[in-house]
């Protein structure tokens, strides 16, 4: 909001000058974001004040003084005889006009000045136009920048009537009725809602109350005889009326936040001095006032113990508070161990004590206040255990090569859909909907991480990048068993990742480069989740869904239910995202993953030498290694310690349709050296079962 | 057979053997048996034939057999040392690498700028006894705005543009617009005292450009004790700013108003681009405004039933995304979002370093 130094300085009594003013500005908390250069024999510095919501008082040029005198302890000057009632003559304004007030709680007070025989074409004086043309306000004619200039002058906003276009010479205050309708000064239509406040004539509204005149009844360059309002409006009445027909002007931003009613009539008054200077005619006598409920005088007080406590200072004083608030307009009565005060009926954000505490350290200045650090009660520790279990997986995935990305997580929910079963398995419900999204396109809270990521690595990949590895931890939206009235029950973590294109290559590597496989994201899968649940401990299961190609997608599992899915993307989604043939995403649903790492009690081991045997034959297609693992398990040989895949190959040396598997058998004893006899034994007798129950072929 | 002979032929072949050369242990093992070897050796061969000899010749014998196995045996000796020093060098010749080539390095990952700078956050204030809290980034009214003193209908409501979720609640259903809700969810479940540091994700409807994201990060400080007061709120800030930015970093604290807190204050910062000189970033000031801060407001603190004249408390916050532009330099918050590994790929193997 701009304000010029000059017109802030007419109600200084001792003007500091433009840097300690802006210093002091500053220390009240109403800092100058920045200061065009007054122009040669022009208005001075304009000084670009960053004014808070709760500050309406602060929004007048007369507001910014106050602020001014109170901290440099500085008198505001003897008000200007502009703000005393004109001269007036002829036929007294109470036979002229009346005002009526139906909604008192929504409008506490209306004044209303006539003023009558002017020249409504005339410019304001040259004074006025040049102020208003240096904060910004465009300078329209005598009537209208007068009430212009009281507005950024006292804060008060005011509205001038061409009176002989009122019907029946009345001012009405009501609803608006159902169906009416009103043309504003910016020549909208507007379909006035039952809920609006209108300044009615004795027919029709002819006000947007405390928003903005209607255009049949404003002043024109015809206009004879001028009436001018000054009201106070409630300021949630006027925020919703403003919010309804999507507008905001400078009355509405300040009857929003609060007006100070007692401003009303040395507004007037200064409009109509403004008026009589430059565009003639004469003041009808008397004031219209007419109020609506009375505010209440609010009272509060101030203890130096609290002052003290939230200060931290044991310098400040009593005598020091009384003293500061009063220099802010507070009528201020002292007591032995405390100060009682009024509060100005303009200081809307002044409630409590500790309003009157920051009233106070803004005179005093914050950068005053010692500063120390807080003595440690309670020992520090991570409230939310599964935030540790995020942070494993994020220092898993980077240790192993990829990049963390942070997505937005609005959808287009047909981008879910190929993920839709996955969705559904990991407790996922309907999207949830953004009511007044940003983009219609994306109006939805995404349900899984993994379309992000293929967009992401897509992006590289257009990009000319021959491999992506990236990884995003996040919340999805929507839970099947979710509680509307209970925000945490519908989120889920998620931990997604997208590997895509070629592992990296390295020179001394016969060949150039492999592109990424199923059992690189599968092993990533057993390898991020290591800490918690041990690779034996997962389940996993063929699974089939269109985001995904099909045999090359698996869900798994722990005890505890589903924990993610792993799978090549499908081609669809692949062409649409330009990603290469071997592009491969996961996700782990890691609220499923239990917050108490694995057991870390030591394990002892056996001091005897291990004894390696593999075993190679060559097997129908459809015989799994999870099948093999059992069935060896099973037969229960004597000593064997591990048993893993050596190798599987299809190929020359293999039958057409037949894999090989070699399978690699431990054995160890805890208490002596095998013999390889006894080995040879126990392998010869699983090679006999494998042959008997699978057929395999050695 | 003349035994002076013996000597001399001995000698005779070991000059012209030696003359030859070994070129391989083996070589030279064979050239060492044949002369010093304990059973045939031709050396020990003369030796071997003394007793037979008149006793006047014995002496004569010996001495010039005994000078003979002198000179062989230094001999061989250097020889010996010659066959060392040969493989030794053939070894280093078929190891050596060229080690100006790329080492086999483990692929390395990059953790994002706004994890690094939210961990070095947590690090900080871990290190001063603060528990890590967090809380949905779906939020309702009650706690994003009422329990924190925002009334309905309230301007104070227009600075955070809201996203309201399109699901019937009792209390209105949003996205957090910051992560003040995260210390109503805290002092309602922990009580006081509490010191809780609270990072996370926030939204506010803000059209996308260089310095605005609809979704951003936040972390926010809170305090709850008996006697917490702003001078705690001063020191805390500073030791925060001085820890994150550098030791030459000063703080600036400016009323203001935020709903929850009160007194309120806006925390501004030694410019990080001129150090305080005054420069295009900071408009000539030497202070950029970084964090939003105050006293806990005695309506928040009763909202969650801790009693304000007992306990008081101080809470201040502001924005990782921006923590993370000041301490990187990067010109767009918009490249935080986009998974560009031109980006990410600056911060791979990349920690964020104490500067203080």
């Amino acid at each position: 909001m701009k304000f010029s130094l000059h017109w802030i300085e007419e109600f200084l009594d001792a003007p500091p000058g433009e840097d300690r003013s802006r210093a002091l500005l500053d220390q009240a908390g109403l800092p100058v974001e920045s200061v065009e250069p007054g122009k040669p024999g022009g208005t001075g510095p304009v000084f670009d004040v960053e004014i808070t919501p709760n500050r309406p008082d602060a929004m007048s040029h007369r507001g910014l003084a106050r602020e001014i005198a109170a901290l440099s302890g500085t008198p505001l000057a003897t008000p200007s005889r502009e703000l005393a009632p004109p001269d007036a003559s002829g036929e007294a304004v109470e036979s002229l006009a009346s005002v009526v007030i139906q909604v008192p709680r929504l409008c506490r007070r209306f004044g209303a000045l006539l003023v009558r025989g002017v020249s409504a074409a005339a410019p304001a004086p040259e004074r006025v136009r040049a102020r208003l043309s240096a904060i910004g306000s465009h300078p329209i004619s005598a009537p209208v920048d007068a009430t212009n200039y009281a507005l950024w002058s006292l804060g008060q906003p005011l509205h001038a009537f061409d009176f002989d276009t009122l019907r029946g010479g009345m001012l009405l205050v009501r609803k608006a009725r159902r169906g009416e309708t009103l043309v504003t000064l910016d020549g909208v239509e507007r379909r006035l809602d039952a809920a609006d406040v209108v300044v009615a004539d004795a027919e029709r509204a002819v006000s947007l109350a405390g928003v903005m005149g209607g255009l049949e009844t404003a002043v024109t360059a015809a206009t004879r005889n001028v009436l001018l309002e000054g009201a106070w409006w409630d300021p949630v009445s006027i925020r919703k009326t403003a919010r309804r027909h999507g507008m905001h002007t400078d009355a509405s931003h300040r009857f929003e936040r609060g007006a100070d009613v007692a401003a009303i009539p040395e507004a007037l008054h200064l409009a109509t001095h403004l008026i009589l200077e430059s565009a003639g005619g004469t003041l009808a006598p008397g004031l219209l006032d007419v109020r609506g409920l009375p505010f209440r005088i609010r009272k509060t007080s101030l203890r130096l113990s609290r002052l003290r406590l939230l200060a931290g200072d044991p310098r400040l004083t009593l005598d020091f508070a009384a003293d500061a608030l009063a220099r802010l307009g507070f009528s201020v009565e002292r007591r032995p161990r405390r100060v009682m005060v009024e509060i100005p009926l303009g200081r809307h954000d002044i409630r409590l004590e500790d309003d009157l505490v920051e009233e106070v350290l803004r005179v005093y200045g914050y950068d005053r206040l010692p500063s120390r650090l807080p003595p440690t009660t309670i020992p520090g520790r991570h409230l939310e255990p599964r935030r540790l279990v995020e942070e494993g997986l994020t220092d898993a995935a980077v240790g192993a090569g990829l990049y963390e990305t942070v997505g937005y997580p609005f959808v287009n929910p047909a981008e879910e859909e190929p993920y839709e079963p996955w969705i559904r398995t990991s407790g996922g419900s309907d999207s949830l909907r953004i009511a007044n999204p940003l983009d219609e396109t994306r109006r939805c809270l995404r349900r899984t991480l993994i379309p992000e990521l293929l967009d992401a690595a897509g992006g590289n990949a257009r990009r000319g990048r021959r491999e992506a590895a990236l990884f995003e931890v996040g919340r999805a939206f929507g839970r099947e068993d979710g509680d509307p009235e209970d925000p945490p029950s519908l989120e889920s973590r998620r931990f997604g990742f997208v590997l895509s294109g070629e592992a990296r290559a390295h020179w001394s590597e016969t060949a150039r480069s492999r592109p990424f496989d199923f059992y690189d994201a599968k092993g990533l899968v057993e390898r991020l989740v290591e800490p918690w649940i041990a690779a034996e401990d997962l389940q996993w299961s063929a699974a089939a869904m269109p985001g995904f190609a099909e045999g090359a997608c698996a869900s798994v599992e722990t005890v505890a239910g589903p924990l993610g899915i792993v799978g090549l993307v499908a081609a669809a989604e692949r062409q649409r995202r330009s990603l290469p043939d071997a592009s491969f995403a996961a996700e782990i649903w890691v609220d499923r993953i239990p917050t108490r790492p694995r057991d870390e009690a030591f394990a002892t081991w056996s001091a005897f030498p291990p004894i390696e045997a593999d075993l190679s034959f060559a097997h129908g297609p459809e015989l799994t290694w999870r099948e093999l693992r059992e069935a060896i398990r099973a037969e229960g040989l004597a000593h064997l310690d591990a048993l893993r895949v050596a190798d599987r190959w299809e190929g020359p040396g293999v039958p057409d349709g037949r894999k090989k598997t070699t399978v690699r058998l431990t054995f160890r004893s805890g208490e002596r050296t095998l013999s390889q006899e006894e080995v040879n034994g126990e392998r010869d007798r699983l090679a006999a079962a494998l042959k008997s129950r699978f057929g395999v072929e050695f | 057979m003349d035994n002076g002979d013996a000597v001399a032929r001995v000698l005779e072949a070991f000059r012209e053997a030696s003359e030859r050369g070994v070129s391989s242990r083996g070589e030279f093992e064979s050239l060492k048996g044949r002369f010093l070897g304990r059973e045939k050796g031709l050396v020990p061969g003369l030796f071997g034939g003394l007793r037979d000899l008149p006793a006047s010749e014995r002496a004569d014998f010996g001495a010039r057999a005994n000078a003979a196995k002198r000179e062989i045996e230094d001999a061989i000796a250097a020889m010996a040392e010659e066959v060392s020093r040969r493989e030794s060098e053939a070894l280093a010749r078929a190891s050596s690498v060229d080690i100006t080539l790329p080492g086999r390095r483990v692929r390395a990952g990059a953790f994002h700028p706004l994890t690094l700078v939210r961990r070095r956050v947590e690090e900080i204030f871990l290190r001063m006894g603060y528990s890590t809290a967090d809380g949905p980034e779906l939020e309702n009214d009650f706690h994003n705005f009422e329990a924190l003193n925002f009334p309905p209908e309230h301007p104070a409501r227009d600075a955070q543009d809201t996203f309201f979720v399109d699901r019937p609640a009792k209390s209105p259903l949003l996205l957090r617009t910051h992560t003040s809700p995260v210390q109503v969810r805290a002092m309602r479940k922990h009580g006081a005292p509490l010191r809780i540091l609270a990072p996370g994700r926030v939204y506010r409807k803000d059209e996308v450009d260089a310095t605005h994201s609809p979704v951003f990060h936040q972390v926010e400080a809170l305090v709850i004790d008996r006697g917490i007061s702003m001078a705690d709120l001063k020191g805390t800030v500073e030791v925060f700013l001085a820890e994150l930015f550098g030791p030459n970093t000063h703080a600036r604290f400016i009323p203001t108003f935020f709903p929850f807190v009160e007194p309120g204050a806006d925390i501004h910062m030694t410019c990080v681009f001129c150090e305080g000189s005054g420069c295009a970033k900071c408009k000539r000031s030497g202070w950029i405004e970084i964090m939003g801060a105050g006293a806990v407001h005695p309506k928040v603190l009763a909202a969650a039933d801790i009693d304000p004249e007992e306990f008081t408390g101080f809470a201040f916050g502001g924005g990782i995304d921006r923590f993370a532009l000041l301490l990187y330099g990067f010109p767009d918050l918009r490249l935080l979002f986009e998974g560009d590994e031109r980006f990410l790929s600056q911060y791979s193997a990349r920690i964020l370093g104490d500067r203080s």
